[in-house]
């Protein structure tokens, strides 16, 4: 569109009659600022309506604004200010025009009608106020805020409306600034704004305070004593080396990824099953996740990561028969992410909830940019058109979803393969033996109806369409309770279906196609063969796919100024081609956008992501919602350094772990949490933004959980695989939970302590279904991208930490693990002390701790706990839908008949069950709970 | 309007230390803590302005509330607003036959169904209602509702339209209205959760996004109390664990606590943290006495149907309800399912309603007799409505309804609510609302308004836009006000 604009002003510069410099100058400035303010203030009443003219003065012509009204006076004199009666007039000197007070003019708007008067008040024709318009739209940068140039709005007012420069940051090229050499970037950066605030940096932390941020930020897990002893050692020799050391072998940990791919899972929204009300189970997407953990351990260059996960597909097509990568597929999954379910939902509408949801997951995951805004109408904020949001859209437009085939990588871990299909296979056998007595029992009445009848036996498919009264009643021999069953069942098979496909080399993906025909999330398949098609997409205004508007090609966001690589063939109309507009055929179209995503030179990419990095090293971003860059998003506090990080990221190669070094070497990083100006500091600046100290973090909930399994000695470490299932509380686990037409099967925890030990990622994330204690501690809803999680201390977290029977089972191993490596009491709660805050108790504490552990041992003597004992079978109770009537059946639970529960209250003696008590209290404590 | 003022990531930082602030005041339990961070705690509250008080603290309205409290009794499935509360006599007079309506999804061959209930019209006000309604028929509870009839939903699918309804966003990652009214008022005792949400055994469908916070602070998340079991997960301790013993564990919890705080003199969030220990000591005894209902009189047991077996679960949760709001609970919202009748329609909706009718006219009655319903808010309502026609299945006639959008029914009563009037109007046969439309954000907008909220002035900084419970903001319907 500016392309247009630009031909059309040439054209209408070139056929336009000489006019001097000044005389232009005072056309111009009429058309920009005297016309405006008469048609503002004065049109109203002397001209606009031809019926009724003010005073007979009208003013919208050159001609009658110099003649004046019914006075007979001349209103205006060209070239001579003191005559005709306008000028006094709006001065109110004479007549008070704008004749009310809150219309009057400014001294501005006087002396500019003034000017024009004195200039000779001259009145450009039409085309030439059109062309001095579309000039001025055209000059980029003014007082008023800047241009953005975009593909345009669906008004010019939207198209030509002007930013205020700060807001659009983001949209604009990222700069390096000069550094002296040697100098750390962070700190150079972070000290001239303090400087500026006239405030200093904090001094330098404790090495166990170091250790500790730095094990839990790299890894999410606490050091161990060894290793809090080892580097406060290496430290008194060399505090650089000794730091760097750490950082690095911390980054070369297999659980670096663990911690890291979690924090970007939370933006991608991960969970194993589809949401809404079937909760379909996303049978394969456990691959996924490792995916991300492998991408961080082995420091994939960021830009790949995107194209992977948004284009591997086609990626994967381009590779040659014996030499494809199924680790591009399984990379796709990304884009499986969303919650989504087409029932009871046309396919036009489903398909929409799919791309919109990609649409906007794609905008908010890599370019910190909320694309949601645009579905309907142009962007409020920020210089994104509609038309842009839609040539993204058609970009997905092909996009669909299938379980497609992928061989598995040596590097996956394909333990509990056998064990886990085992159960499984139980469990759809018990549901599917119901399916079949009861369909017996119908079928058996069915054939006595037709024998009844004198007919002979129609199959129940092939009797479904026959008219009523040549065949049986439909639920003929079941009863209520008989149907509300082979319902539940029949659900139950399908589950049971789904969870089987978890140990087929399968992966959730998608392919490119037309739209299928029908769509069920239960079950989603490439078809043999793709049709060719031509994929023709619209701008639906209002975002109403019943209202397809213009036509649109696939495209990225125009106002970046980046265009799309390779560029296409196709023109537009027949005249010059879109930078921003992708070509049409329906395979590319991704990778184009993923590419352009991934291109050193989008503004948007390395700033988003690095951002995020840092946020999780400081605990705050630099600009404060990751998610949203745009106009609206809270400003970076350190723009510069936000800046230089980026382009030194994509400078060197996107990877990821020099980032963390880079960061992590600084002084800034090495703070205390603490500052001798506090006081002060905390006025002037409560955000801590100027990062005078190092910010508090309490632990994230899968820190809690991972860390207790660390300290009682009860993790696993090994990686990968199979979602495990760790015991949640167990009223949630077996309380029914609805799905369409059924209740979903109970949640049944792994059977072996080390499976259920694993860490939390591993975790089998549902998301009808949170683990109560992981969401009491804000493990975010995984419907929607979490770009900070809440950390808001509230009594629900109290009441698990202390009540719930997992902490207590957590609270017994620690104490059998300190029984079992300590002998007296005096050194189990010293060890206590050092697992759990990585440092020795203090005299008072110590002599506190003994005389509190000692009571407990004295009551624990008077109580006796009961044992606990685990259901191996369930009633469960349900309204069928149709028939109104209540039903039950029963589910069994065959996890439980040989199961290896944690040792129990009942299962130890009082003094462990006191020593017990101290863990609790420990876990529940400030010092565990928060990082300095 | 301090509070309400479009908050920032700093704005934010301002009430977490305000909330710090407040436990300062409360002294007792916190044991002894630096002086000098005290007096920085005002210096900080004096610099921002904000209030001195918990996040759950008791605000002021934005304008003159109509009512102090809600509970909202959810009827989970979509009530059939003809075979409630909205009769359609050209439904049984076109029953059974073809119907063209092409607005449901299903295909194939549809057939009008005409309601299976006759309609009285009840009460002074002659307002309308199916003769299962045998309790709210009474005009003493008849006279108090609003049936408003013009409220639009927009999704046909159950979990999309009951987060439509309980949080304003079909995508289900919002704030719901408990948490946003919860956010604007705070909640009057600090002992209790300031939203209470009670289910059945199974939760409905989408499960706590329901009544979850969304984006707003955690403090304004829905708290569920559970109808059997524990009320709140690990509410108790373990059997073997007395209260004694664990005011042993709490206190030796806040020695070592004090010893990290005296390292720790700059850290804003340790004293609120200790706090929230507190807050649980003290719900521990205050939950299990709300739940108790024991101590009330036999005629209350009796009112509520708490002594027949298909009203006892309902009324029960719907006296607990009663007894939240006197203690000062802010948002109470009670889910009842079953109403999904695809079939088998008079069976279905009259057990349905015949287990709530009794206790919502108990609760309705109740409020009344201690005065406690001008100042509370009782809604009554589905996600959507049910359509005038449906498909065979299986080749049958089978007598329901499908799912229907645009048209429902719901009744309001008490806290400012214009009582014994029908608002809006369905056309002849109930297909779609034609008089009066509101969409369901203009029904959100109108409860905040009766809270004494602005919609538009109550937002939360999230995602770069001001959010608000109407999404772009919506307006007040004023006919169903008094």
């Amino acid at each position: 569109m500016m392309r247009v604009i630009c031909v059309a002003l040439i054209v209408a510069l070139f056929f336009t009659p000489q006019t001097s410099l000044a005389d232009e100058k005072a056309e111009r400035q009429f058309t920009l600022k005297v016309l405006p303010i008469l048609t503002e203030k004065c049109f109203g009443c002397h001209g606009n309506d031809a019926d009724d003219i003010k005073g007979d003065y009208s003013m919208l012509t050159r001609e009658l604004l110099l003649k004046g009204g019914e006075t007979g006076d001349e209103a205006v004199v060209p070239g001579k200010h003191n005559e005709g009666t306008l000028l006094p007039a709006i001065a109110w000197e004479d007549m008070e025009m704008p004749p009310k007070q809150t219309d009057r003019l400014t001294k501005e708007q006087i002396e500019l009608i003034r000017d024009w008067v004195v200039n000779g008040a001259p009145w450009p024709s039409e085309q030439k106020q059109k062309t001095y318009r579309d000039e001025a739209k055209l000059e980029m940068s003014t007082d008023e805020g800047d241009i953005m140039i975009t593909s345009g709005g669906t008004s010019d007012d939207w198209t030509y409306r002007r930013y205020k420069p700060e807001d659009m940051w983001a949209f604009r090229p990222m700069k390096k600034v000069e550094l002296a050499a040697g100098q750390n970037p962070v700190d150079a950066l972070i000290d001239q704004k303090l400087g500026e605030a006239g405030a200093t940096a904090a001094s330098e932390a404790d090495p166990l305070t170091l250790v500790r941020r730095a094990t839990f930020d790299l890894i999410g897990l606490p050091p161990t004593p060894e290793e809090v002893k080892q580097f406060k050692l290496t430290w008194n020799a060399d505090p650089d080396m000794a730091w760097s050391e750490l950082i690095d072998r911390l980054l070369e940990s297999p659980h670096y990824g663990e911690r890291w791919a979690q924090h970007y899972l939370d933006a991608a929204r991960y969970a194993d099953t589809a949401g809404y009300s079937n909760d379909y189970e996303r049978s394969n997407m456990w691959r996924y996740r490792d995916y991300v953990i492998r991408a961080f351990n082995k420091d994939k260059p960021y830009d790949e990561f995107i194209i992977e996960q948004i284009a591997g597909d086609e990626l994967w097509e381009q590779q040659s028969e014996g030499e494809k990568n199924p680790e591009l597929l399984i990379a796709t999954s990304f884009l499986r992410m969303g919650a989504w379910d087409p029932a009871m939902v046309k396919v036009p509408q489903a398909r929409q909830m799919y791309v919109d949801d990609v649409v906007n997951s794609v905008g908010q995951t890599f370019l910190s940019t909320t694309m949601r805004c645009c579905k309907c109408h142009d962007h409020k904020f920020d210089p994104i058109p509609i038309k842009d949001y839609y040539r993204m859209y058609a970009a997905f437009a092909a996009t669909q979803l299938a379980e497609r085939p992928a061989p598995f990588l040596p590097e996956e871990n394909l333990e509990r393969f056998d064990t886990q299909k085992k159960q499984v296979k139980l469990l759809h056998k018990f549901a599917k033996d119901r399916v079949d007595r009861l369909v017996t029992k119908r079928e058996n009445a069915a054939k006595k109806w037709y024998k009844e009848n004198g007919k002979e036996y129609v199959t129940h498919n092939d009797r479904k369409n026959l008219p009523d009264e040549e065949k049986p009643p439909r639920h003929v021999g079941l009863d209520a309770t008989d149907q509300g069953r082979l319902k539940v069942r029949e659900q139950d098979v399908w589950v049971w279906n789904r969870r089987l496909e978890r140990y087929q080399p399968m992966v959730q993906s998608v392919y490119n196609g037309p739209d299928p025909g029908y769509l069920n999330a239960r079950k989603m398949r490439m078809p043999g063969q793709i049709k060719k098609t031509e994929m023709v997409s619209f701008i639906f205004n209002g975002g109403a796919v019943e209202a397809p508007g213009d036509k649109v090609q696939p495209g990225v966001i125009s106002a970046l100024g980046l265009p799309v690589e390779p560029k296409t063939e196709t023109k537009q109309n027949g005249s010059e081609k879109d930078p921003y507009v992708i070509g049409s055929d329906i395979n590319g179209r991704r990778l184009a956008v993923a590419k352009w995503i991934a291109n050193p030179k989008n503004p948007l990419t390395a700033r988003s992501f690095v951002n995020r990095i840092w946020q999780h090293h400081f605990g705050k971003p630099l600009a404060g919602n990751p998610n949203s860059f745009g106009a609206k998003g809270a400003k970076p506090t350190h723009p510069k350094l936000l800046d230089w990080l980026s382009v030194d990221f994509v400078e060197n190669g996107w990877t990821i772990k020099r980032l963390h070094k880079q960061i992590m070497m600084s002084k800034a990083y090495r703070q205390t949490s603490e500052h001798p100006e506090m006081k002060s500091l905390l006025v002037k600046d409560p955000d801590n933004d100027l990062l005078a100290y190092f910010p508090t973090k309490r632990l994230t909930a899968e820190e809690i959980r991972d860390a207790m399994l660390r300290v009682t000695g009860e993790l696993n470490p090994n990686g990968g695989g199979l979602p495990v299932m760790p015991e949640i509380n167990m009223e949630v686990a077996l309380q029914p939970r609805m799905i369409q037409f059924s209740i979903a099967p109970a949640y049944l925890p792994s059977r072996e302590p080390e499976v259920r030990n694993r860490r939390s990622i591993y975790a089998y994330r549902v998301r009808g279904q949170a683990d109560p204690f992981l969401e009491a501690f804000n493990q975010p809803n995984p419907n929607d991208s979490c770009e900070v999680r809440d950390v808001a201390a509230v009594s629900p977290q109290a009441f698990t930490l202390m009540n719930s029977d997992l902490m207590g089972d957590r609270a017994i191993a620690f104490a059998l693990r300190l029984q079992k490596e300590n002998d007296s009491l005096g050194s189990q709660i010293h060890s206590a002390f050092e697992l759990a805050f990585g440092r020795e108790p203090s005299e008072k504490e110590a002599e506190k701790t003994i005389e509190y552990v000692k009571s407990m041992q004295d009551y624990h003597q008077s109580v006796e706990p009961k044992p606990v004992t685990y259901p191996t079978q369930i009633t469960r109770s349900l309204v069928e839908e149709f028939t109104g009537k209540p039903f039950e059946y029963e589910e069994i639970l065959p996890v439980f008949e040989d199961y290896i529960a944690d040792k129990k209250a009942a299962d130890v003696d009082a003094d462990t069950r006191a020593l017990a008590d101290l863990c609790l209290m420990l876990f529940n404590s400030n010092e565990f709970m928060y990082l300095y | 309007m301090n509070q309400f003022s479009p908050q920032s990531f700093l704005a934010q930082r301002h009430a977490e230390i305000s909330r710090r602030n407040f436990l300062y005041g409360l002294g007792a339990s916190l044991g002894s803590l630096a002086l000098t961070d005290l007096l920085a705690a005002d210096q900080i509250a004096a610099a921002s302005g904000a209030d001195e008080a918990g996040p759950l603290a008791p605000k002021p309205a934005m304008t003159t509330p109509r009512a102090k409290n809600v509970i909202m009794l959810f009827m989970e499935g979509g009530p059939g607003h003809m075979d409630t509360f909205d009769p359609k006599p050209e439904l049984n007079r076109l029953h059974k036959t073809e119907s063209k309506s092409t607005r449901s999804l299903a295909n194939g061959f549809k057939f009008f169904v005409g309601s299976p209930f006759k309609f009285n019209k009840v009460g002074q006000s002659g307002i309308e209602m199916c003769d299962q309604w045998k309790y709210l028929a009474n005009p003493a509870v008849a006279d108090e509702l609003c049936n408003f009839r013009g409220c639009t939903a927009e999704s046909l699918n159950h979990p999309e339209a009951l987060f439509q309804m309980n949080t304003g966003s079909r995508l289900g990652s919002d704030p719901s209205v408990g948490s946003w009214a919860t956010y604007g008022l705070g909640s009057e005792n600090q002992n209790l959760p300031g939203y209470v949400v009670m289910t059945e055994l199974a939760m409905p469908q989408g499960g706590s996004t329901n009544w979850s916070n969304g984006f707003l602070p955690a403090h304004f998340q829905g708290t569920r109390l559970r109808p059997e079991g524990s009320p709140i997960l690990d509410l108790k301790s373990p059997e073997f664990k007395s209260r004694a013993h664990q005011r042993a564990f709490l206190d030796q919890l806040s020695f070592l606590n004090e010893q990290h705080a005296k390292k720790h003199p700059s850290h804003q969030d340790l004293a609120a943290r200790m706090e929230s220990y507190e807050l649980a000591y003290r719900m521990q005894t205050e939950v299990p006495g709300v739940i108790d209902i024991g101590a009330e009189p036999e005629y209350i047991h009796e009112m509520y149907g708490l002594n027949e077996k298909e009203t006892a679960a309902f009324g029960r949760q719907c006296l607990m309800a009663r007894r939240l709001v006197e203690k000062g609970v802010r948002f109470v919202q009670i889910f009842s399912g079953g109403w999904d009748s695809h079939d088998y329609l008079e069976r279905g909706h009259s057990a349905r309603i015949k287990s709530v009718d009794k206790p919502m006219a108990a609760l309705i009655l109740d409020l009344k007799s201690r005065g406690m319903l001008d100042d509370t808010l009782v809604i009554w309502t589905g996600e959507f409505g049910r359509t005038p026609d449906n498909n065979k299945r299986g080749g049958v006639y089978s007598i329901g309804r499908g799912h229907n959008a645009d048209a429902m029914t719901m009744l309001l009563a008490g806290g400012g609510v214009k009582g014994g009037t029908i608002v809006g109007g369905t056309n002849e046969i109930g297909s779609e609302a034609v008089d009066c439309v509101h969409p369901i954000r203009d029904l959100h907008v109108t409860l905040l308004h009766l809270l004494g909220l602005d919609d538009n002035k109550l937002t939360y900084l999230h995602a770069g836009r001001y959010k608000q419970l109407s999404q772009f903001g919506g307006e007040v319907i004023k006919e169903i006000i008094a």
